[in-house]
């Protein structure tokens, strides 16, 4: 099974130590490894905060830049994956408060019929518009739900990125899951079974 | 270790959609992007720090002047609200109305000649001029 960009970059902690000290001796190119390293997750994870390609670059260059401006604070003690995460997930937050990116969840989009799930290209339409809807979540039940998707459904994963304990980051992410099965209750497949239940159609066909 | 929100009752199509979300690949300038930014902080020269050591002893000062002046104004205010009257004014005190401005003039001059003086020595200890 092919390995995550996420999980690959996390294996290289002896790595990241060794570029983090040759930066703190004032080699600045070593810096470069970590880059190399860790742009894919910091891009993939600024673009599911905002879902602009070019926007998700200059944000996860900002964080790294905020990493480079701050790597004498980080302690070797804890993960440098978790704490390059912090500052990302900050960056991101901070930016997209002063730029909002979505509408409110009432005006985001949502499949008109079950039926109209059936074609491929509406299948993929419906898939995009959830990914959006997220987008529109409150800001409280957003950033829980982009960051436990992002890290592959780990919670307490996304709990350390945002810095906030575990119990209170389930509770928001709960919510914002219940708020998007809510807006999206054809793609809950037990919402499919009462409704073919009700109705006697199949919903996907 | 992944936590319960795996298990099969909360799997729903929600999450896998969300799970299975496309991986970007970042465009090819963006490393040297980076370091081109990094670089150009690294040869920056670094921010002057405040000088709080040297400017504590005149934020006191400067603190320590307008609370003496709101005590004063206070005082002054207080002392003088009984002395309304309709009577014409006497010569001493005519005098006093004039002179007070002038001493408060005086003494906003010397206070801000005082900090730009101050200001002037700082700034040529951290060669800013």
């Amino acid at each position: 099974m092919q390995e995550s960009p996420i999980a690959a970059a996390e294996h290289e902690t002896d790595r990241d130590s060794a570029d983090v000290a040759r930066v703190l001796a004032g080699d600045v190119g070593a810096f470069e490894g970590i880059v190399r390293r860790w742009q894919g997750p910091l891009v993939n994870m600024a673009w599911r905060y905002c879902r602009d390609r070019g926007r998700a670059e200059e944000m996860a260059q900002d964080a790294l830049i905020r990493a480079w401006r701050g790597l004498a604070s980080w302690r070797s003690e804890s993960s440098f994956s978790t704490w390059l995460f912090s500052i990302a997930a900050n960056v991101y937050r901070t930016e997209l408060k002063r730029f909002p990116t979505a509408p409110p969840l009432e005006e985001a989009a949502e499949p008109a019929t079950p039926a109209s799930q059936a074609d491929e290209f509406e299948d993929r339409r419906q898939r995009e518009a959830l990914r959006r809807a997220v987008l529109a979540l409150p800001h409280r039940y957003r950033e829980p739900v982009v960051l436990f998707y992002f890290h592959e459904m780990d919670v307490g994963m996304a709990a350390r990125t945002m810095g906030l304990p575990e119990g209170t980051v389930k509770a928001r992410l709960a919510r914002g899951r219940d708020l998007l099965r809510k807006r999206f209750p054809y793609l809950n497949p037990k919402a499919e079974a009462t409704h073919m239940m009700s109705t006697g159609k199949d919903p996907v066909r | 270790m992944k936590h319960e929100f795996q298990s099969a009752e909360y799997a729903d199509a929600i999450d896998r959609i969300l799970a299975a979300d496309e991986e970007l690949v970042p465009s090819s300038g963006f490393l040297a992007g980076v370091m081109e930014r990094v670089r150009d902080e690294a040869i920056a020269p670094r921010p002057i720090p405040f000088p709080w050591k040297l400017a504590l002893p005149g934020m006191v000062l400067a603190a320590g002047t307008i609370g003496w002046l709101i005590y004063e104004f206070i005082r002054t205010v207080l002392d003088s609200a009984p002395d309304i009257s309709f009577a014409a004014p006497r010569l001493a005190s005519t005098t006093q109305m004039v002179l007070s401005p002038v001493v408060w003039i005086a003494f906003a001059l010397a206070l801000s000649l005082g900090s730009w003086a101050l200001a002037r020595r700082i700034a040529r200890n951290y060669r800013v001029f």
